[in-house]
């Protein structure tokens, strides 16, 4: 298995407590596991019944395993205090409210808290060197996949903008003849050294994403959670980042077979309809449906979490990362 | 001063005037008009890391905000290139020595 597993799905299907079971395993497995939340509505820490923050933190009572749960908004203020700290190193004061305008539009629009979102996914994977497995919690499917998206739309972005960067300081530098002193400067120009950083940046987490990541999408025996898996799982092959398997969760239990009470003939009704959506699923999605997971009567938590690794049938086995 | 000075002073004077006069028919408004087209594709630079300053949200300001210290000149003539400008063609036909 690759040292990163995404799992994903419809809202509410159980993402958290399927993602948080299978880092128990691994970590039971003695795998040093970390398990990171990138869902804005962070469950992780409800599951272990502890607060965990930005930083990963050790799982009370289970051994090997960490816990961390991205926080967007600390990372844009982070990132705005850092470039207006640079900016009154370098500008002049006249300059810098001028600057600062523009500098705060910037961190004020709605993508900047994906951005923030993105960067620090990627900064965990770039510095998961103390786990052998992360294990990636994330939001529902649509702001997911745009996120697993970002890196190679950005890098397209940050190829044109460097290359008309590159236009204009040549055609600088052909227009100073003479002794006369070009305005810009090809060599050593800041702006392409630091577009040419985010470059890598991303370059990083396409090939992260492409080469050492699993994904597993979790769905629900329902119509609605069956069509957008297999909406997801188009939209994943389109991005080239293949789904590896699917997990069924919060499955209805059989009654026994002497009850024959209202009870008894509601589950069994529900059990038909959910066994025909779960053919379903076999016969028309390419992922192989690897576990089925039973709903249970209370919150995933502890013991229970224990039990419900057991029923997940995902490899553990630690992968040497070939990219990263 | 002899004939050979006079002559001498004579080539010095015609060279600096041949010298101004191929710099002001020829190079100056040669390179003024590379520097110019430098300049219009500095403004679509800036422009494309940051519409948001007319309004048109990016997906990319976030990370281009980080070149903003180190483009005070860039951002300075940016910002009166866009007052002084009245029509693309008045600053293209600028370009343009007949």
């Amino acid at each position: 298995m690759e040292p990163f597993v995404f799992f994903g799905g419809k809202g509410g299907v159980g993402k958290t407590t399927v993602s948080c079971a299978y880092a128990r395993k691994c970590a039971d497995a003695g795998v040093d596991t970390l398990v990171v939340s990138t869902d804005p509505a962070h469950s992780v820490s409800d599951v272990f019944d502890q607060q965990f923050g930005d930083s990963p933190e050790p799982v009370e009572g289970i051994d090997g395993l960490h816990a961390l749960e991205i926080d967007p908004d600390e990372e844009v203020t982070a990132h705005l205090d850092d470039i207006r700290n640079r900016l009154s190193d370098q500008v002049s004061a006249s300059m810098v409210n001028e600057i600062n305008k523009q500098l705060e539009m910037a961190h004020q629009t709605p993508g900047a808290y994906e951005s923030a979102l993105f960067d620090r996914f990627v900064e965990v994977m770039r510095g998961s060197d103390p786990y052998d497995r992360v294990v990636f919690d994330t939001a529902p499917t649509g702001s997911t996949l745009r996120l697993l998206g970002l890196p190679e739309f950005l890098e397209d972005w940050v190829d044109r903008l460097m290359y008309k960067r590159r236009q204009s300081i040549d055609l600088f530098e052909k227009a100073a003849i003479g002794n006369n002193e070009p305005r810009r400067v090809m060599d050593g120009d800041p702006v392409l050294e630091r577009l040419q950083e985010r470059k890598e940046f991303f370059e990083f987490a396409g090939g992260a994403l492409r080469e050492d990541a699993a994904f597993f999408l979790v769905l629900n025996p329902d119509q609605l959670s069956v069509n957008e898996t297999a909406r997801a799982v188009d939209d994943m092959n389109a991005e080239g980042l293949g789904v590896s398997g699917l997990i069924a969760n919060k499955l209805t239990p059989a009654p026994d077979d002497d009850e024959n009470g209202r009870g008894a003939r509601y589950l069994r009704d529900r059990i038909e309809t959910e066994t025909d959506r779960l053919d379903q699923v076999r016969a028309s999605l390419d992922p192989p449906l690897l576990a089925e997971i039973e709903t249970r009567t209370e919150e995933i938590r502890g013991d229970l979490l224990a039990d419900v690794a057991a029923e997940l049938d995902v490899d553990v086995d630690p992968e040497t990362p070939s990219f990263v | 001063m002899d004939l050979s000075e006079r002559i001498d002073a004579f080539l010095d004077a015609l060279d600096e005037w041949l010298r101004g006069l191929y710099h002001g028919m020829i190079s100056h408004p040669a390179y003024e008009k590379i520097e110019k087209e430098a300049e219009d594709l500095e403004d679509a630079f800036l422009l494309a890391c940051f519409p948001d300053a007319f309004g048109i949200p990016s997906p990319v300001s976030y990370y281009t905000a980080e070149i903003l210290p180190y483009i005070e000149d860039e951002f300075k003539a940016w910002e009166r290139r866009l007052w002084d400008r009245n029509t693309m063609l008045e600053r293209k036909g600028q370009q343009y020595h007949f």
